[in-house]
C-alpha cells in the first residue's frame, strides 16, 4: 500500500514510469472486471479508456483516504455505464434448452469447471450491486475495504452482499443447468 | 451478531483464507457448525474465481501497451497529464497563429460558411481552434463547442445532400468528438463553482492544449469519470456564472431537440457506407446532450451516485 501510494502519488507530481508502473499492476484486473461486466467482445476497447481516463485525471487525484485502485474501479466502473448507454448494448442472457432445468445437483454443478461465458451469463440474472461486489472482489482482486470505498458502503455491507452474490450465482448456476463439463 | 452477519464474516474469512492457498476442509474445521452452509458458497465462489483466471490476449495487450506508451511520452513532466496529450505540443498555438494571420485577409469571413469539402474549411476549422484557444472559462468552451456541434450537424446535412460519404464520415468524427467535449466540460461545470468541484479526477481543463488539430479530429477521449468529490473546497457561484450556465443549458435543450431529429431525418438518403457512422452521430448526440444537462443540474455528488448505481443493462 505504501509503494502504491508513493507511485500514485509520482505519477500525479508527472512522473511517467511511476504511471506505466500503475498501468502494469492493474491492466489484467481492470480488463476481468471488464469482460464480467460487457464480455470479451468489446472489453479490449473499454480497458484501454480506462488507462486514459486515469492518466487524463491523475493529475487531481488526492489520497484522501480513498486508495489508487478503488479510485481506479470507480473510473472503470462508469466507463462500463457509459458503454451501455453508448452502445445501447443490452446483453441478452442465452436461454439453452436446459436453462429450466431445475433438477441439477449443485454440489454436482460447482464441482465442474465453469467458463467465462457462462459465469456472465450467470451474473446477468443478479442484482447490479452483487454483480459489482462479484467483478470488485473476484475479477478485481480488491480487498473488502477497497470494495467498500468503490461502492461507498460499510465493510459490513459489503460482506453481507458478498454472501448474498455467491448463493445467488449459485442458485443461478444451478437453474440454467450450468454443470455440463466443459 | 445475528446470523446472517455472522455467515457473511465466516464466508470471507475463508475466501480469504482461500486466497492464500487453505484448502476449503482447514477453513471448515474452524466452523464445523456452519460447514454445511458455507461449503457450497465457498466452491461457487472458486469456480467464479476460477473461471476469471483469464488473461487479455498477448497481441491485444501489446499493442495496448504501445499506445499507451505513446499517449504517455507526449505527457509534460511535472504539470500533470494533459487532457489532449496525444496531439503535437506546438498544434494549438500553430492554428491560432494560423487564424490570427489570415484574419482581416478576407479569407477567414470567406470560409467561415465553407462545407467540408471546400479547399477553404481548414481555414474555417483552424478559425474555430483560435476562438476556443481565446476562451478561456470551462463553460465557455463548453457555449463554443454547442456552437460548433451546430454547425457540424449543418455541415453532414449538406454532406449527405451531396452524396459524400467521405467527408459526411469525417465530419460526424467532429460532431462525436464536440460533443464528448461538451459532457466533459459540463460534468467539470456541474461540479465546480455551487457544487463541490470533483478534485479526485477531473483535470481542470483550462489548463489543457485548446483543441483538435484540424484535419485531425481527436478521438473521444474526452469524457472525465465521475468522481467523489471534496466538500470543503466548494465555492460559490457568481451571478455571471449561473447566467452562462443557464445559457449553455439553454442551447443544449435546444440542440438535444433539434439535432438527433435533423440527423434522423437524413438516414433516408445518406450513401450506405456512411450509414454506420449517421447511426453513432444520432446515439452520441442523444445520449449526450441529456448526460450535459444532467451535469449541469446541480446533482453533485448524487449524480456520480446515480452513474454508480447504473449499467443499462
Amino acid at each position: 500500500m505504501q509503494e502504491e501510494q508513493s507511485l500514485t502519488h509520482r505519477a500525479r507530481e508527472g512522473d511517467k514510469e511511476a504511471f506505466a508502473q500503475l498501468y502494469e499492476n492493474y491492466f489484467d484486473k481492470i480488463y476481468r472486471y471488464v469482460v464480467l461486466k460487457i464480455g470479451k467482445a468489446d472489453a479490449e476497447d473499454v480497458t484501454q479508456q480506462v488507462f486514459i481516463k486515469a492518466l487524463q485525471a491523475i493529475a487531481s487525484f488526492k489520497w484522501k483516504g480513498i486508495p489508487f485502485s478503488a479510485w481506479l474501479f470507480r473510473i472503470a466502473h462508469n466507463q462500463v455505464v457509459d458503454y451501455f448507454r453508448k452502445e445501447k448494448k443490452v446483453i441478452k442472457v442465452p436461454l439453452n434448452e436446459s436453462s429450466s432445468r431445475s433438477d441439477s445437483d449443485p454440489q454436482q454443478m460447482a464441482e465442474r469447471s465453469l467458463d467465462i461465458e457462462h459465469l456472465i451469463s450467470a451474473t446477468r440474472q443478479l442484482t447490479r450491486a452483487q454483480r459489482e461486489v462479484l467483478g470488485l472482489r473476484f475479477a478485481g482482486e480488491l480487498s473488502i475495504a477497497e470494495t467498500a470505498k468503490v461502492m461507498r458502503k460499510s465493510e459490513g455491507a459489503i460482506k453481507a452482499l458478498q454472501h448474498s452474490a455467491i448463493v445467488a450465482l449459485r442458485k443461478t448456476m444451478s437453474r440454467t443447468g450450468n454443470n455440463e463439463p466443459r | 451478531m445475528n446470523r446472517d452477519k455472522e455467515l457473511a464474516n465466516i464466508l470471507n474469512d475463508c475466501l480469504e483464507r482461500l486466497l492464500q492457498g487453505e484448502t476449503i476442509e482447514q477453513c471448515l474445521q474452524d466452523y464445523p457448525q456452519y460447514a454445511g452452509e458455507i461449503e457450497p458458497l465457498l466452491q461457487t465462489a472458486m469456480a467464479a474465481k476460477k473461471a476469471l483466471a483469464i488473461q487479455p490476449g498477448v497481441e491485444f495487450k501489446a499493442r495496448a501497451r504501445y499506445q499507451f506508451q505513446s499517449v504517455l511520452k507526449e505527457a509534460k513532466p511535472g504539470r500533470g497529464l494533459p487532457f489532449f496529450s496525444w496531439q503535437p505540443h506546438w498544434a494549438p498555438a500553430l492554428t491560432i497563429g494560423l487564424a490570427l494571420l489570415l484574419a482581416g485577409s478576407g479569407t477567414v469571413a470567406a470560409a467561415g460558411n465553407s462545407m467540408p469539402d471546400s479547399p477553404l474549411y481548414p481555414v474555417k476549422l483552424a478559425t474555430e481552434q483560435a476562438q476556443l484557444g481565446l476562451t478561456f472559462s470551462d463553460i465557455g468552451k463548453a457555449k463554443v463547442y454547442v456552437e460548433l456541434a451546430d454547425k457540424r450537424v449543418a455541415e453532414i446535412a449538406y454532406m449527405v445532400n451531396q452524396g459524400k460519404p467521405k467527408e459526411i464520415e469525417a465530419t460526424v468524427q467532429r460532431l462525436n468528438s464536440h460533443l464528448t467535449m461538451i459532457v466533459s466540460l459540463s460534468l467539470v461545470e456541474g461540479a465546480a463553482p455551487g457544487e463541490p468541484p470533483a478534485e479526485e479526477a477531473t483535470p481542470r481543463l483550462m489548463q489543457a492544449p485548446a483543441a483538435e488539430v484540424a484535419e485531425a479530429p481527436a478521438p473521444q477521449l474526452a469524457e472525465t469519470p465521475a468522481v467523489e468529490p471534496a466538500p470543503e473546497e466548494a465555492a460559490k457561484e457568481t451571478p455571471e456564472q449561473a447566467e452562462a450556465k443557464a445559457k449553455l443549458k439553454e442551447l443544449l435543450k435546444q440542440n438535444k431537440n433539434i439535432h438527433p431529429a435533423v440527423l434522423r431525418a437524413l438516414l433516408d438518403e445518406v450513401p450506405d457506407s456512411a450509414r454506420p457512422a449517421l447511426l453513432q452521430a444520432i446515439a452520441n448526440a442523444e445520449a449526450d446532450y441529456q448526460k450535459a444537462l444532467e451535469a449541469l443540474d446541480d446533482e453533485g455528488d448524487e449524480q456520480g451516485e446515480k452513474r454508480h448505481g447504473e449499467e443499462g443493462d
